[in-house]
């Protein structure tokens, strides 16, 4: 649909005299208060649930599972990501709502772990998305994930987890590597470069060969068309 | 001058306890599974958290005015709601216009939802209208009821009857029992929380919200809660005296539908139709013939 993303830009002057106390205040917030989505891609998975329940219990540290992209703060990626899976990973990434935090478990998301030599998956989570944290272990314990947690919520109420402004700001790079693997038809709903314009965020490295490469081969997005099934014998109707 | 005061005061402080519940609902979860559950303030966090949301993807007007519906009709209910030492408007509404005002929320989701266009949020919609169907019925009945044995729909008369005579529970236990029972469904808690059912249409109505919409929703529950609690302590446990005696009121009668909610599983739309109306609306029409007669 026609989706208007609303909040006002960087390039606005701040007049308010209380702009550095809303910001600590929304940045400590938003620090205490993480919705997560988990793309359970892999075996990282399995040890989320005990982070959860009542033996580590998230939830003391405000943290949440969510189940839709645009309700969610952290993409937590749990293990090996596979070549198709990452094509949804990025439709999930870029439906987020900024600020937004990418967290990469498993060893296999750091540099593709015991999967190395697999044909079929993407090796180096960061090289297509931005990623704040990585996880490493083979699986990690829940112990682990929750020290990963302390330090990203650190980050946050320190105002260093910035990374979803790279994806704005190094289009381009992500871009590019993309398209190596997924071909040069690639492409997702999301206008990434109006995005960027529209935070103040376009830089140098937004744009290059890559996004002219898109901007070749982009179809313009059309409505999916319902169709019903008549009982049996009536004609199709679109 | 006094009016306006109240006017303002009145949602201010149900937003403040509503938060609190919220609390409490979630550490009543929390401790029934052995949790230590969220920090004190964490409703407070995740509201400005999702206030403070950098994109605010919005689907439209419609969309916009839905949250804006949702949560401003629980603003205008909560100044019909008398509170001690606040009646508000109570004796101009009275609970008739109470109930009407309830319904404002849950209309005002059904319009938001329906321009994000979103087929979960639809099927959501569409569950959530079914559950008001299903629990709006014995609702009246013990509203109607209970505004028979008083002779009057004004809350604040209502409370004062109370206050100088017999609490409506002992009056009226069967009513008392079928509202306790419609509550849960009233508060969208387990079972009758298909219409938002997680892990089948993802959360249902707040499927397409993120950042300040989802912000209105939470602030919707919040006042959802309270509104509940304070409507059932007016009509059956005698308002509120004082305000530590109306607290302790209004977080037991909401604390019961959450404690219960937590041992449940869901029941299927058609379940909840059947549960609702046999069990709630069989003891409430029992007790509209009790005090009748
Ligand atoms: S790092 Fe180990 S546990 Fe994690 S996804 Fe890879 S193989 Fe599985």
């Amino acid at each position: 649909m026609n989706d208007r993303v609303q909040s006002p830009g960087e390039r606005v002057t701040r007049t308010n005299p209380l702009a550095h106390v809303f910001d600590e205040l929304s940045r400590f917030c938003r620090s205490r208060s993480l919705f997560i989505l988990h793309y359970c891609t892999g075996c990282g998975a399995i040890e989320l649930p005990p982070a959860m329940t009542s033996r580590f219990d998230m939830e003391r540290l405000g943290i949440q599972p969510m189940v839709t992209p645009r309700q969610a703060d952290i993409l937590l990626v749990t293990g090996y990501v596979s070549v198709k899976t990452l094509k949804r990973i990025l439709l999930t990434y870029e439906q987020m709502a900024a600020p937004k935090y990418v967290i990469g478990i498993c060893s296999c998301t750091v540099n593709g772990g015991m999967y190395w030599q697999s044909y079929a998956t993407a090796k180096v989570l960061k090289a297509y998305l931005p990623v704040d944290l990585y996880i490493a272990g083979c699986m990690p314990r829940p112990e682990a994930v929750i020290t990963g947690m302390r330090a990203l919520m650190d980050d946050i109420a320190a105002g260093r987890a910035e990374s979803w402004k790279r994806y704005y700001t190094h289009y381009d790079h992500y871009l590019g590597n993309q398209q190596a693997l997924f071909g040069e038809n690639w492409q997702t709903p999301t206008d990434v470069l109006a995005e960027a314009r529209h935070y103040g965020l376009l830089g140098e490295r937004s744009e290059g060969e890559h996004t002219a490469l898109l901007e070749r081969h982009q179809q313009p997005l059309e409505p999916l068309t319902m169709r019903l099934r008549a009982p049996a014998g009536g004609e199709e109707k679109a | 001058m006094r009016l306006g005061f109240e006017l303002v005061m009145m949602p201010l402080l149900a937003f403040v306890i509503g938060l609190l519940m919220v609390l409490l609902l979630r550490r009543i979860g929390a401790r029934l599974q052995r949790r230590v559950g969220p920090p004190f303030l964490q409703p407070l966090y995740d509201v400005v958290k999702l206030y403070a949301k950098r994109t605010q993807v919005s689907h439209g007007l419609i969309h916009e005015i839905g949250i804006v519906m949702a949560v401003g009709g629980y603003v205008a209910t909560e100044t019909l709601l008398p509170v001690p030492g606040m009646n508000g408007l109570a004796d101009k509404g009275g609970v008739i216009t109470l109930a009407y005002m309830m319904m404002v929320p849950s209309l005002g989701l059904a319009l938001g939802v329906g321009q994000c266009a979103n087929p979960n949020g639809s099927i959501g919609i569409a569950r959530a209208l079914t559950a008001m169907l299903a629990y709006d019925i014995p609702f009246m009945l013990v509203i109607f009821g209970a505004a028979w044995v008083y002779g009057t729909t004004d809350l604040s008369e209502i409370i004062a009857l109370q206050q100088h005579g017999a609490w409506g529970v002992e009056r009226m236990p069967l009513l008392a029992l079928a509202g306790l029972m419609t509550l849960p469904a009233l508060m969208g808690k387990q079972p009758f929380e298909i219409y938002v059912a997680p892990a089948e249409i993802a959360t249902g109505p707040m499927v397409e919200m993120g950042g300040k919409f989802l912000g209105g929703l939470f602030v919707m529950q919040a006042f959802q809660l309270y509104t509940l609690g304070v409507l059932y302590a007016t009509l059956f446990l005698g308002g509120g005296e004082n305000w530590p005696l109306f607290l302790v009121k209004i977080f037991a009668v909401v604390s019961i539908p959450m404690t219960i909610a937590w041992l449940y599983p869901r029941y299927r739309t058609e379940d909840m139709l059947s549960a609702m109306w046999r069990w709630p609306l069989l003891t409430a029409l029992l007790g509209i013939a009790m005090v009748m007669i």
